[in-house]
């Protein structure tokens, strides 16, 4: 009963370069207006992570993602993917939007927006090849949404939805994917299938950075976690950063929120 | 039907009409592909500024020429000055708003108004030079059409359609997503600027026949009259079009019959085209989704009448469902036929079945009600009172909530009457891996992993297992190891064991 879900058949995979770490940040600054969103952020993550980012709202977290997208103009310091500068990995980094940014009216179909993930690799002047068919058909398959690639995206439920967006950055088959609050609104059962999803892309070698609100599931999805405040808290292990004492400075009177929070059955399995 | 012929073809005799008819079809189809884009980006203010700003340009463009070249009217002239015009526009319109707290709207309603004014105070005060009726400017005339505007009208609408089906994906990508556009390397600035240099060539060149004040309207109405009955761009775009041509034509005739402005007769016409569709349409239109909601049953209503089919097992007289339901009363045999053209239920000379999306429906409301029930009466419900509750609660099957109450009843078997509790399908036919605890006796499954407090139960990942059943009150989870050993699990960690179901065999009833 259970299909085998062998990740990645993109056959246009570049292969990994070993020798550079997936993401490097050193000493990078953003800042809109007077207040600055992140302060001396220094980091590097390895190839083959699941890391989850973490921090209150207004933490810096959106902006830490823009920054490996190589979108916001760091006042200070750099952001390198794979070895290059972040503005200039261009398409390496495959994002998967917060839901609440998504036009759901847009006529658009669940294949044409996977398809998306393929648009940076195919030249303006030529169609969609059977290559790309291919990579968006298995990434449909690979989330478990062949069924619904003709349906217009606003039909679907919202952890289908979520879906189709993680089928379309693998279909873009970026070694770096970015997930900004992809378990948001979804139900437990999509949780896990979503999870199960990004653990098989992460056996395939990818990174993943997942930014994530539920400090008790973040424990046991991820590898390593990244907490944020402007600066960074902390960087590590779950059980080297979610300490009683970094998340009372971060998430100050909240954290009573935190220690009610009823711990998730459905997850944290170690295989 | 000669006259009705002769009422078709007598506008044909003036040498206007034609010209009318095919200059406007033209503007109408490059207008209402972009403007498909326009809608969707919600550009459309952005769309009315930039016709109202181009008066500046267009006067502007009209006194250069005269001026410096002494040319009268030179269309290309006042073309350029109007892109001029409506590039400074949108550069203001962008510099205010990211430099001030002023937000995009309000930006865009200072910047064209300004625009605007320039113009309007430039064409009136050189008005011995500039022979522009401001008249002519804002309403268009669509019915005194020069060569050389027709001229440019063509060169227009070839080249912005050729910019759009060349760069589709772009403006495709651009719209729908912008932050995965520049991620992946899209110029999404250059493209942003493009489409409005497309939209500002556009309204140019539909100035002249429907004027400022319309033109708007045959920029945004037939992409929203085509918006209503597709999913898909490239379809909204080529039905816009035809919307466009049809708007264009049925107005014109419009006009010549009740002997009014062209232009005006033309948004008149396409509006109340869109209103038509907006009533129609069959899946975004009024009456269809009022024909929807008075079709809908209650969804209390529908759910009992699954449960009584499902316990009535195979097929079901109407009669019968309905002595079953817990309100009778209630209009059976519609509620009946609707589900049956809904897919839920399948009808047999009088008697109805479960379709399979029924069954799955029906199983969820049959789980729901029973693990309800089992709740009730651990809280201290007395016996009587229990499945007149748990009817009511059996509505609220969400699989969260009832994975939720299912966990913490310790995954009981059996309701307080006795019967059995269905098992976890949702989960368990999933495919995906799930928790050892919500296997039900026969079932075979492979272990995928483990956590604490599992790691001494016996069992590693890849081990095969057999559910034995549940011991000790429910309490205890009895598996079978591929090697015939027989382990006992406590709940924490039956729920610590995640494993993935080998096959599933018809179970042997629960003792």
């Amino acid at each position: 009963m259970p299909t085998e879900l062998r990740l990645d058949p993109a056959p246009s995979t570049d292969p990994p370069k070993p020798e550079a770490p997936a993401l490097e940040v050193e000493h990078l600054t953003v800042s809109y207006g007077p207040k600055p969103a992140l302060l001396d952020v220094t980091l590097s993550v390895r190839h083959g992570q699941l890391v989850g980012i973490i921090g209150p709202n207004g933490a810096g977290k959106s902006t830490f993602i823009k920054a490996v997208l190589g979108f916001v103009p760091s006042d200070f310091g750099s952001v390198r993917v794979l070895g290059t500068p972040a503005r200039e990995a261009k398409g390496k980094v495959a994002y998967v939007p917060q839901r609440g940014s998504v036009d759901w009216d847009f006529p658009i179909s669940v294949r044409e927006v996977v398809m998306m993930g393929r648009y940076g690799r195919i030249p303006f002047w030529r169609d969609p090849g059977p290559e790309d068919r291919e990579a968006v058909s298995y990434a449909l398959e690979t989330v478990r949404m062949s069924e619904f690639a003709d349906r217009q995206i606003g039909q679907l439920s919202g952890g289908q939805q979520q879906r189709v967006f993680m089928a379309r950055a693998l279909a873009q088959a970026g070694q770096i994917l970015l997930l900004d609050e992809p378990f948001a609104g979804v139900d437990a059962a999509t949780e896990r299938a979503l999870l199960d999803v990004l653990r098989r892309a992460k056996q395939d070698g990818r990174t993943l950075l997942v930014v994530h609100h539920d400090l008790v599931s973040a424990g046991e999805y991820f590898d390593e976690l990244i907490l944020l405040k402007q600066r960074l808290v902390a960087y590590g292990p779950p059980e080297h950063v979610l300490r009683e004492d970094l998340l009372t400075e971060v998430y100050e009177g909240k954290l009573k929120a935190f220690s009610v929070l009823r711990a998730r059955d459905a997850a944290g399995y170690e295989g | 039907m000669n006259e009705l012929l002769r009422f078709f073809a007598a506008p044909f005799e003036f040498p206007w009409f034609g010209k009318a008819v095919l200059a406007g079809s033209l503007v109408a189809i490059v207008c209402s592909v972009v403007g498909c884009l326009v809608i969707l980006r919600r550009m459309a203010f952005l769309g009315d500024a930039l016709s109202h700003a181009m008066i500046a340009g267009v006067g502007a463009g009209y006194l250069f020429m005269k001026v410096v070249f002494g040319y009268k009217a030179h269309a290309l002239g006042m073309l350029l000055g109007a892109l001029i015009s409506a590039v400074l526009t949108v550069l203001l319109i962008n510099f205010v708003s990211r430099s001030s707290r002023i937000k995009q709207d309000a930006s865009i309603g200072i910047m064209y108004c300004f625009i605007f004014a320039a113009g309007l105070v430039l064409v009136t005060r050189f008005q011995d030079l500039i022979h522009i009726h401001v008249q002519h400017f804002l309403v268009g005339d669509v019915l005194s059409v020069a060569d050389e505007d027709l001229k440019l009208t063509s060169y227009v609408a070839a080249l912005v359609l050729s910019m759009v089906l060349v760069f589709f994906r772009h403006f495709q990508i651009t719209s729908f997503d912008p932050i995965m556009a520049a991620s992946l390397g899209f110029p999404v600035g250059l493209l942003d600027y493009a489409f409005t240099l497309c939209v500002s060539l556009v309204v140019v060149s539909a100035i002249s026949m429907v004027g400022v004040i319309l033109v708007v309207g045959l920029l945004i109405t037939p992409a929203a009259t085509a918006y209503l009955l597709t999913d898909r761009l490239q379809r909204m775009m080529g039905l816009a079009a035809l919307f466009g041509v049809t708007s264009v034509v049925g107005g014109l005739y419009l006009g010549v019959a009740l002997n009014s402005s062209g232009g005006g007769a033309i948004m008149v016409f396409c509006s109340l085209q869109f209103l038509a569709v907006l009533v129609a349409a069959p899946r975004y239109g009024l009456l269809g989704g009022w024909l929807r909601r008075r079709r809908m049953i209650p969804q209390d209503l529908m759910e009992d009448i699954l449960r009584a089919v499902l316990k009535g097992g195979g097929e079901v007289k109407s009669a019968q469902v309905g002595a079953q339901l817990p309100h009778p009363g209630a209009s059976v045999s519609r509620a009946l036929a609707i589900m049956a053209g809904d897919g839920l239920l399948r009808e047999n000379q009088g008697a109805y079945a479960l379709t399979e999306q029924g069954l799955d429906h029906a199983k969820r409301v049959m789980r729901a009600h029973r693990l309800w029930e089992t709740y009730l009466q651990r809280v201290g419900t007395p016996a009587s009172e229990l499945d007149a509750r748990a009817h009511t609660l059996e509505h609220i099957y969400e699989e969260e909530a009832m994975d939720y109450l299912d966990h913490k009843l310790g995954h009981p078997l059996t309701d307080p009457h006795g019967s059995e509790i269905p098992a976890d399908f949702v989960h368990l036919e999933s495919g995906l891996p799930v928790m050892l605890s919500l296997l039900r006796r026969g079932q075979q499954a492979r272990v995928v992993a483990l956590r604490r407090p599992a790691e001494d139960a016996g069992l590693k990942p890849g081990d095969r297992l057999v559910m034995t059943g549940r011991q000790g009150d429910g309490k205890v989870w009895g598996v079978r190891r591929q090697d015939g050993q027989e382990l006992k699990l406590d709940h924490a960690a039956a729920d610590a064991v995640l494993v993935e179901v080998v096959r599933e065999e018809p179970r042997p009833p629960q003792a």
